[in-house]
């Protein structure tokens, strides 16, 4: 059996995000961004500056005239975005792969990810609430503690998990966290420290499938926009928590024209990231 | 390593007397899991030859401490539900200070303590909200039955998994000091909290009289004896005016019908009957 300590060390083990990402992450997330500085930093990395003109081009975003610079590229996606399409561009190789241990095939992480930032967007303009902009980089990242759960958790493991769901009667989550004693949440959430991301983007990570706990409407926003994701995604997707939808300013009224629009740009959406 | 029913049943029937924890039929898994890596560092190769020497001798040995810490949940948190912490603060401790003004004295248990999260937020939430009792005697009891999570409560050392479950960042920041890996609480809140071990189940030691007590989400495990043994208990230790706090989806009704039950912002607790006004 996987000791506890030991995928706590593989989480941390995770190859770190680019400097630039980070630094990126810590202005953007700071109460006074300096566009200048931001663009500074994306213009110094070459690759990144490509991506971000890729994406700003792109179908769901590009307008009459070509970007041709970052800053043209950052004011065209809005910083939000720059973010979670810096962290996309690093991150796709991984959640490319495979994880058998949640019964996904290769390239569904990807999309299933790339679906809940879509969602997210969409939600962002649908709900007219008070998201804040890490919860596209929230979104994107929710499920990376499944790349280390998937990687390390051995069959018998799994077997056990499996037994507290069927004979326990445990959500997934609550099955993880008895076995394990840690969730793919709260590992995601050891990951986006390790890797500087901001604390709101990490409690939104730890909180995904548990959002009352996290004290913090990033939590509900992610959340929501993670079963979003599911429902077009054609997978079991329980209802929304009542509470969260209230904390977010919604209806059930709204869920349907959400997943509508979001299922509508997704399409668009995946070009931009996958641009990225 | 799977276990066999005649096994399984010997496990449930040590948990239960030992340690009043229930195991029900279908938690076969349970076992094998918790249990398994003791077997496997103890060098059996099956779990039913452990547990077969297990039997050998009833208890005393360290095998039967081991499997008793193993199977009991240490699930716990800092802020664990939130709302508990919120009535604390806003209604029943400046009732509670105003009262207590002469005394100058405040007493406090977080029974079935665990690792000390509870014990702990109690401390920090003293110590951010009241400044006015700094020099006031103010004693919190933590007390669990397993000495391996009152060995961590004592260091008040945690790991980022552990503060990332519930601790706000800046109290991190203010009560605790990074040391390698650990997040280790201040001498500061050190000082506001004693833990001892203590079995429920078992006859209880003498304790003080106790303004405040959390005794959550242990109850749960136990069976109705057990439980209005142990509500009898507490009422014995608990001050006139003073309230109690169970898990969620714990109740007296139905086990015992002299407490009254009384909520406060989103939070319920539980008070000797009559009601006392302690938060009116």
């Amino acid at each position: 059996m996987v000791e506890l300590n030991d995928l706590i060390q593989h989480a941390r083990e995770m190859k770190p995000l680019p400097a630039s990402t980070i630094r990126l992450a810590a202005l953007i997330n700071s109460p006074h961004v300096d566009l200048n500085e931001v663009t500074e930093i994306i213009a110094y990395d070459q690759a990144l500056t490509m991506r971000l003109l890729r994406a700003a081009n792109s179908a769901a975003t590009g307008g009459s005239a070509r970007a041709t610079r970052a800053s043209e590229a950052v004011f065209r996606l809005g910083l939000a975005r720059v973010l979670s399409l810096a962290i996309a561009g690093t991150m796709r190789d991984p959640f490319q792969r495979d994880v058998a241990a949640y019964g996904l095939a290769e390239g569904e992480l990807w999309r299933h990810s790339v679906a809940t930032a879509a969602a997210a967007e969409t939600l962002f303009e649908v709900a007219g609430s008070d998201l804040p902009p890490e919860t596209f980089t929230a979104a994107l990242l929710h499920d990376v503690g499944k790349l280390v759960m998937g990687r390390y958790l051995s069959t018998e493991d799994l077997e056990w998990i499996h037994r507290a769901r069927i004979d326990g009667g445990l959500s997934p989550l609550e099955a993880e966290r008895q076995i394990l004693d840690v969730h793919h949440g709260e590992l995601g959430g050891i990951i986006a420290q390790h890797w500087e991301m901001p604390e709101r983007v990490v409690k939104a990570i730890i909180h995904h499938h548990t959002p009352a706990d996290g004290f913090d409407i990033i939590c509900d926003g992610v959340s929501l926009a993670n079963l979003v994701a599911k429902t077009i995604e054609g997978a079991p997707a329980p209802a929304p928590d009542a509470e969260s939808l209230e904390r977010l300013g919604m209806t059930r009224d709204q869920l349907e024209p959400l997943v509508a629009t979001t299922r509508n740009r997704f399409q668009a959406i995946s070009a931009r990231y996958n641009a990225a | 390593m799977p276990i066999s029913p005649d096994n399984f049943k010997f496990i449930q029937e040590f948990a239960r007397d030992t340690a009043a924890i229930v195991l029900e039929p279908g938690k076969e898994y349970l076992a094998e899991t918790r249990l398994t890596p003791i077997a496997k560092q103890s060098g059996f190769n099956t779990l039913d030859e452990f547990i077969a020497q297990l039997r050998t001798n009833r208890t005393g040995t360290p095998f039967h401490d081991q499997v008793i810490d193993a199977l009991t949940t240490n699930e716990t948190s800092f802020f664990r539900d939130f709302h508990p912490f919120e009535t604390l603060r806003q209604h029943i401790l400046p009732k509670l200070i105003e009262q207590r003004s002469g005394m100058r004295k405040l007493s406090i248990w977080s029974a079935a303590s665990s690792t000390g999260q509870e014990a702990y937020t109690i401390a920090m939430l003293l110590r951010e909200n009241f400044p006015q009792i700094i020099d006031w005697n103010v004693s919190i009891l933590g007390t669990d039955l397993s000495p391996t999570v009152l060995n961590q409560a004592r260091l008040g050392a945690y790991s980022q998994l552990e503060v990332n479950r519930g601790l706000p960042a800046p109290l991190l920041l203010k009560y605790f000091k990074k040391v390698d890996t650990k997040w280790v609480v201040n001498d500061d809140l050190k000082k506001l909290v004693e833990f001892r071990q203590m079995n429920l189940f078992k006859p209880w030691p003498i304790l003080p009289m106790f303004d405040i007590i959390f005794i959550r989400n242990v109850m749960i495990y136990f069976d109705i004896e057990t439980k209005k043994t142990i509500l009898k208990r507490i009422r014995q230790c608990l001050q006139p005016k003073g309230c109690v706090f169970l898990g969620t989806a714990e109740t007296t009704l139905n086990i015992d019908p002299d407490w009254h039950l009384a909520t406060l912002g989103l939070a319920t607790f539980y008070q000797n009957k009559p009601a006392m006004d302690v938060a009116a």
